[in-house]
C-alpha cells in the first residue's frame, strides 16, 4: 500500500472515530437523569430564574440545534464554563493537563526502560530459575489493583516513614513564579515520586512481556546464529542484535501506552490527588459537573486516539524494511 | 598434519519422536589450501556437520561423540571465550540460510566493521578501510557498504556475506549451500569468485551442496554423504571418473554434465532412511542394485580402497565390475522399485 | 504477537479440536501441564466455596454495625478474636466483608466474562464468515470501541446508567467484547477456506449450521483464552469502579471496601488490616485468570513455549 494513503485513511478513520465518541458523550451527558442543572440550580430558585439558567447554558433549544452547536464548539475547542466554579472550562484543562502529561510520560518511561531491560534479562535466561519466578512476578504487578498499589504505598511511604508527601503536587500555600519553575522544584519532585513509582510498577509488565516474547522470536532467527558463528561476545549479540530488533513492537506500544495509560490514570490521580485530567474527569462525573467532564473525557480520547495513530506512524518509520516495501 | 580432523563424530537432534541421528559417525580430514565438497542428497546431515565444526548447533542438538582436531586443538572440548576465539579468526562459515543472515537494521558495512573490530581488533577506520578492500574482492562497489540487507538483491547478499566470512582471513572456510537460493547465472559468478578467493588467500574451503556438478567444477577434493555417514571419499578428478561406492555411481547417473554419454537421467530410487531409528545394515541397502545379503545386517565401514581412496561399501573391490552394470541397475530399480522386493533380501527391518 | 500473527499460528491444533467435547478435554490438558494453570483453577475453586459458603461461614453481617459488651459501636478495631481482620470505622467486621466480597467478585467476574466472550466470539464468527459489509460494519464498530477510553467511558456510562454491579457487567460487556471479536475474526477467516468446511457447504449445510458446528468449536479454545484473560479484567475493573465511587452501594465488593478504607484514612491511622485483605483477594483472583490464560496460550501456541 502507498505510505501515504495508508496514513491518510488512518487519519480519516481517527477522525470518524472521534466523532463517534463525541456523540455519545453528547447523548449520554443530555439524556443523564434529571436535569443536568439539578446540582447547579439553588432551590430556592424561582420557575423563571431556571429558565434564565437553562437559556445561559443553551439548554432550551431543541436537541438537534444543541447537537449542532456542541459540535461546533468542539471543533473549536470551546466547551463551555463549569456548572460549579463557573470558569471557562478550557481554563481548567490547562491547568491540569500538564500535570497529567508529566505524571504519564515520567511513569511510562521508567516503566518502559525497566521493562525493556527486564524483558530483556528474562528472555536470555530462559528457561531458569528467574524466568520461572519472574513472569509471574510480573503478572503479579499486572493482576494488583493500581489504587491499592498505591494505597499500600501510601500507607508506608507516606505514613509510616513520612518520606512523602500524602497527596497533591505541590505543598498548600506554595507559589512559583511559572510553570517550569513548579516543575523542577524539589517539592514537586517529592509529591511526584509515589504516584509515578506506582503508575510504573504497574506499566512495567506489558513492556516487560511485550520484550521478552519478541526477544526470543528474534533469538530464534537466523541472523542471531550468524552473530554466534562469528563469535560475537554474548552481551553484544543479546543487546546490539536481539534487543535492538525486539524494540520495534515494544516502541510501538510506547506511543499506545501513552494514549492507553492517560485514560487509566483516573485511579492515580484520585488515590494521590494529583490534580490532573482523570481526576478531574472523576470528580466532575460525581459532581454532575457536564460540560468539564465531557472536556476531560474529550481531551483523553482525543490522546488516545492521536496515540493510535503515532503508533502506526512509528511503526513504518522504524523498521527499514516496512518503509522500504511502502515507497 | 591435516588442518582439520574429524573423528567418528556423531550429532544427535533431540526431538518428541526420539534422537535423530543426523551425524553417525564421520570421519574426515581436510588438508591445508584444498577445496573439498561435500556432497549429498538433501537431509543427510552435511549443514548439521558444519554447524558442530564451528560449534554452533541448534538447541534441541548434541554432540553424541568423537573428536574434532583443528590445527592440533580439540575444538570439542573448547568453550566460552576460547571456542568464541576458533570461530570467525580459524573457521569462517557461509551458512546455508546466507539471505536472511544479515541483521535487518544496520547496515552491512557497519555489519562487516563490526565483525573486525570485536574479533580481529581492528580500528574502526582501518575495519571500514578493510570493508572496502574486501567489498572489491567479493565484487561488490563500495557504495553498498552503506546500504541496509533489504535494500540488497540476493546474488549481492551473499556477496556481502562471502566478505564477512573472509573478514579475518581464516584458515577454512565452510560454505554451507551458498548459491542454492540464487539464479543459475549469479550462481556461477558466485561460485567463481568462492573459488578464485579461496585459491588466492590460501585457505581450506569446505564447500557443502547437493549439487556434484559444483563440486566437479570448484574442488580438489569430494567426500560424499549418505544418511549421516561418509560413504566414498577421493580426489574429485578420481572419484567421478571411477566411483567406488554405488551411491556416487548412482549420483553421477543422475547429472547430466558428469557424463555427457549417458543419454538418459536415471534418478535413484527412493528415500534415504529415517534417521529416528537408522537401518542395522549398510543404510544404502534398500536402493541400491548391488546389495547382498551381507549388506543388510552388517554396516559397512570406511575403508581405504585403490589410489588412496576411501569406501564404505562390502563390494568395494568389485567396483570396476559394478560400475560397467550401474545405469542398467538403476535404471531397472527405477522400473520395480526399491526396497525388500527383490530375491536374496530380507524385508527392511526384518534382520535382528 | 499481534492477534492475526496468532490466528496464523493456530493451524496446528485447530484441525484436532472439532468438536464442543474436545474443546473442553483442551482446558483439562491446560491444567494437567502447567502448574500455574493449576494454580489458577485453584483459585477459582476457593474463590466458588468461600462465595457460596459466606453466609454460614461469615462470623457477622457484613453490613451491620457491631457493639462492645459495654455498648459502644465496636468501631476501628484492630485484629482480635471476635474480629479476626478488626472492623471498620463504623465497627462492621472486616473479615466477613472480605468473605461476602468474593460473591461479587465471582458473579461480575464470570458474567462480564462470558458476555465478552459470547458478544466477541458472535462478532467474530459472523464478521469473519460472512466477509462483505458485515464486516466492514463489525470491523468498524470494532475500531470505533478501541478508540474510547475505556476506564472513563466506564465511569460515565455507570453514572448515566445508575450505580448498580449489572451496569457495570453491562458496561464491560458493550466496551470489551473488541479484543475477542478482531481475534476470533481472524481465525474465522483461515478456517473458512478449510476444505472440511467447503465441504459442509457443498453438501448443504446452511451458513448456520457450518458456522456453529464447523467453525465454531475450532474457535472455542481461543475464546476461552481471552475468557479466562477477561475473568480478571472485570474483576479488577470492578474494583476500580466502586474504588472511584460509582460501585453499587448496597453490594459489599472487594473494591468498596477499600474505597470505605481510602475514605476514611485507613492509611494514615496504619490500619494495614483493614486495606490489605481485600486488595490481595483481587490480586489472586486477577492472577488466577491470567495464569489461565497463559497456560492456554502455551498449549496453543507452542511455538512460544519451546523457548
Ligand atoms: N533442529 C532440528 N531438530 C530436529 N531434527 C533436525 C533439526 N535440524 C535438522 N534435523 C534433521 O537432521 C537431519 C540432517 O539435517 P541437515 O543437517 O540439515 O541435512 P542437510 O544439510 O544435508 O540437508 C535431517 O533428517 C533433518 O530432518
Ligand atoms: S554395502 Fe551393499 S548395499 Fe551398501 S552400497 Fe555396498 S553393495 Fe550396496
Ligand atoms: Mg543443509
Amino acid at each position: 500500500m502507498n505510505r501515504v494513503s495508508f496514513l491518510l485513511g488512518r487519519l480519516l478513520q481517527m477522525v470518524v472515530v472521534l466523532w463517534v465518541v463525541a456523540t455519545l458523550l453528547f447523548l449520554i451527558f443530555r439524556l443523564m437523569p434529571g436535569n443536568p442543572l439539578v446540582a447547579y440550580i439553588d432551590t430556592n430558585f424561582t420557575a423563571e430564574m431556571q429558565q434564565t439558567l437553562l437559556r445561559q447554558f443553551g439548554l432550551d433549544r431543541p436537541l438537534h440545534v444543541q447537537y449542532a452547536i456542541y459540535l461546533g464548539n468542539l471543533v473549536r475547542g470551546e466547551f463551555g464554563r463549569s456548572f460549579f466554579s463557573r470558569e471557562p472550562v478550557s481554563q481548567v484543562m490547562w491547568q491540569v493537563l500538564p500535570n497529567t502529561l508529566v505524571l504519564t510520560l515520567s511513569a511510562l518511561l521508567l516503566a518502559y526502560v525497566v521493562g525493556v531491560l527486564g524483558g530483556a534479562l528474562l528472555a536470555a535466561r530462559r528457561g531458569s530459575w528467574t524466568e520461572a519466578w519472574g513472569i509471574p512476578a510480573v503478572l503479579a504487578t499486572r493482576a494488583a489493583p493500581e489504587f491499592w498499589v498505591g494505597m499500600l504505598a501510601l500507607a508506608v511511604f507516606s505514613f509510616t516513614l513520612n518520606w512523602f508527601p500524602s497527596f497533591g503536587a505541590t505543598s498548600p500555600g506554595s507559589v512559583y513564579p511559572n510553570w517550569w519553575a513548579k516543575v523542577v522544584s524539589w517539592d514537586f519532585l517529592r509529591h511526584l515520586t509515589l504516584p509515578v513509582l506506582t503508575l510504573a510498577l504497574y506499566l512495567q509488565g506489558l513492556p516487560t512481556l511485550l520484550m521478552r516474547s519478541t526477544m526470543l522470536e528474534v533469538m530464534d532467527e537466523d541472523f542471531i546464529t550468524f552473530c554466534r558463528m562469528r563469535g560475537l561476545p554474548e552481551r553484544t549479540i543479546l543487546l546490539r542484535h536481539a534487543a535492538r530488533n525486539a524494540l520495534l513492537p515494544v516502541v510501538t506500544a510506547f506511543a499506545l501506552g501513552i494514549g492507553y495509560s492517560i485514560g487509566g490514570n483516573v485511579i492515580i490521580e484520585t488515590v494521590f490527588s494529583w490534580p490532573g485530567l482523570g481526576r478531574t474527569l472523576v470528580r466532575a462525573v460525581a459532581a454532575k459537573d457536564y460540560p468539564v467532564a465531557q472536556a476531560a473525557f474529550f481531551l483523553i480520547a482525543c490522546v488516545m486516539i492521536a496515540m493510535n495513530f503515532v503508533a502506526d506512524l512509528l511503526y513504518t518509520m522504524l523498521d527499514p524494511r516496512v518503509s522500504h516495501e511502502q515507497q | 598434519m591435516s588442518l582439520l580432523e574429524i573423528d567418528t563424530l556423531a550429532v544427535q537432534y533431540h526431538t518428541l519422536h526420539g534422537a535423530v541421528q543426523a551425524v553417525r559417525g564421520v570421519t574426515l580430514s581436510i588438508e591445508r589450501g584444498r577445496a573439498v565438497g561435500l556432497v549429498g542428497e538433501s537431509g543427510c546431515g552435511k549443514t548439521t556437520l558444519a554447524r558442530a565444526l564451528i560449534g554452533v548447533l541448534p538447541r534441541n542438538a548434541a554432540i553424541a561423540g568423537g573428536r574434532v582436531r583443528f590445527d592440533g586443538a580439540d575444538l570439542l572440548q573448547l568453550s566460552g571465550d576460547a571456542l568464541n576465539d576458533y570461530r570467525w579468526r580459524r573457521i569462517a562459515m557461509i551458512p546455508q540460510a546466507a539471505m536472511d543472515s544479515l541483521d535487518p537494521v544496520y547496515r552491512v558495512g557497519d555489519q562487516l566493521v563490526e565483525t573486525m573490530r570485536l574479533r580481529g581488533g581492528l580500528t574502526s577506520p582501518q575495519a571500514r578501510e578493510r570493508a572496502e578492500r574486501l567489498f572489491a574482492l567479493v565484487g561488490l562497489a563500495p557504495g553498498r557498504l552503506r546500504l541496509y540487507p533489504h535494500e540488497l538483491s540476493g546474488g549481492m547478499k551473499q556477496r556481502v556475506v562471502i566478505a564477512m566470512a573472509l573478514a579475518l582471513e581464516p584458515q577454512l572456510v565452510i560454505a554451507d549451500e551458498p548459491v542454492t537460493a540464487l539464479d543459475v547465472i549469479v550462481q556461477h559468478q558466485v561460485l567463481r569468485t568462492l573459488r578464485e578467493l579461496q585459491e588466492t588467500l590460501q585457505l581450506s574451503l569446505l564447500l557443502i551442496t547437493h549439487d556434484i556438478s559444483v563440486v566437479a567444477d570448484l574442488c580438489d577434493d569430494v567426500v560424499v554423504m549418505y544418511a549421516g555417514r561418509i560413504v566414498e571419499a577421493g580426489s574429485v578428478r578420481e572419484v567421478f571418473a571411477a566411483p567406488h561406492h554405488p551411491y556416487t555411481m548412482g549420483l553421477r547417473n543422475a547429472f547430466p554434465s558428469l557424463r555427457a554419454r549417458s543419454a538418459r537421467l536415471v534418478p535413484i530410487e527412493g528415500y534415504p532412511p529415517d534417521l529416528a531409528s537408522p537401518p542395522a545394515g549398510c543404510a544404502f541397502a534398500p536402493r541400491c542394485p548391488f546389495a547382498i545379503e551381507r549388506c543388510w545386517h552388517d554396516d559397512p565401514a570406511l575403508l581405504p580402497t585403490t589410489g588412496g581412496r576411501l569406501a564404505a561399501c562390502h563390494r568395494a573391490a568389485e567396483a570396476d565390475a559394478l560400475r560397467t552394470q550401474a545405469p542398467q541397475a538403476f535404471a531397472r530399480l527405477e522400473a520395480t522399485g526399491p526396497q525388500s522386493v527383490r530375491s536374496g533380501a530380507p524385508p527392511a527391518g526384518g534382520t535382528l | 504477537m499481534s492477534s492475526s500473527e496468532r490466528a496464523a499460528a493456530l493451524p496446528q491444533w485447530t484441525r484436532a479440536t472439532s468438536t464442543w467435547r474436545d474443546a473442553l478435554l483442551v482446558t483439562w490438558a491446560v491444567a494437567r501441564r502447567d502448574r500455574f494453570a493449576l494454580a489458577g483453577l485453584v483459585i477459582y475453586g476457593v474463590l466458588l466455596v468461600v462465595a457460596l459458603a459466606a453466609p454460614v461461614v461469615a462470623p457477622y453481617n457484613p453490613q451491620d454495625l457491631n457493639y462492645r459488651p459495654d455498648g459502644e459501636v465496636a468501631a476501628d478495631e484492630v485484629p482480635s478474636l471476635p474480629h479476626w481482620l478488626g472492623t471498620t470505622n463504623l465497627g462492621r467486621d472486616i473479615f466477613s466483608q472480605v468473605l461476602f466480597g468474593a460473591r461479587a467478585a465471582l458473579v461480575v467476574g464470570f458474567v462480564a466474562a462470558f458476555g465478552v466472550v459470547v458478544l466477541g466470539t458472535l462478532v467474530g464468527l459472523f464478521a469473519g464468515y460472512y466477509s462483505g459489509w458485515v464486516d466492514t460494519l463489525l470491523m468498524r464498530l470494532a475500531d470505533v470501541a478501541f478508540g474510547i477510553p475505556f476506564l472513563p467511558m466506564a465511569i460515565v456510562l455507570v453514572a448515566f446508567l445508575g450505580p448498580s454491579i449489572w451496569n457495570t457487567v453491562l458496561v464491560m460487556i458493550l466496551l470489551l467484547w473488541r479484543d475477542t471479536g478482531r481475534v476470533i475474526r481472524a481465525q474465522v477467516l483461515s478456517l473458512r477456506t478449510r476444505s472440511y468446511v467447503e465441504a459442509a457447504r457443498v453438501l448443504g449445510a446452511s451458513h448456520l449450521r457450518t458456522m456453529f458446528v464447523h467453525i465454531a468449536p475450532n474457535v472455542l479454545p481461543l475464546s476461552f483464552l481471552y475468557g479466562s484473560l477477561a475473568v480478571g479484567w472485570a474483576i479488577l475493573t470492578e474494583a476500580t469502579i466502586s474504588f472511584l465511587g460509582f460501585g453499587d452501594p448496597n453490594v459489599i465488593s472487594w473494591g468498596f471496601m477499600l474505597q470505605d478504607a481510602y475514605n476514611s484514612q485507613a492509611m494514615a491511622r496504619h490500619a494495614f488490616y483493614w486495606f490489605v485483605p481485600p486488595g490481595l483477594c483481587i490480586m489472586l483472583a486477577v492472577m488466577a485468570g491470567f495464569f489461565i490464560g497463559r497456560g492456554y496460550e502455551e498449549l496453543l501456541f507452542p511455538r512460544l513455549r519451546r523457548r
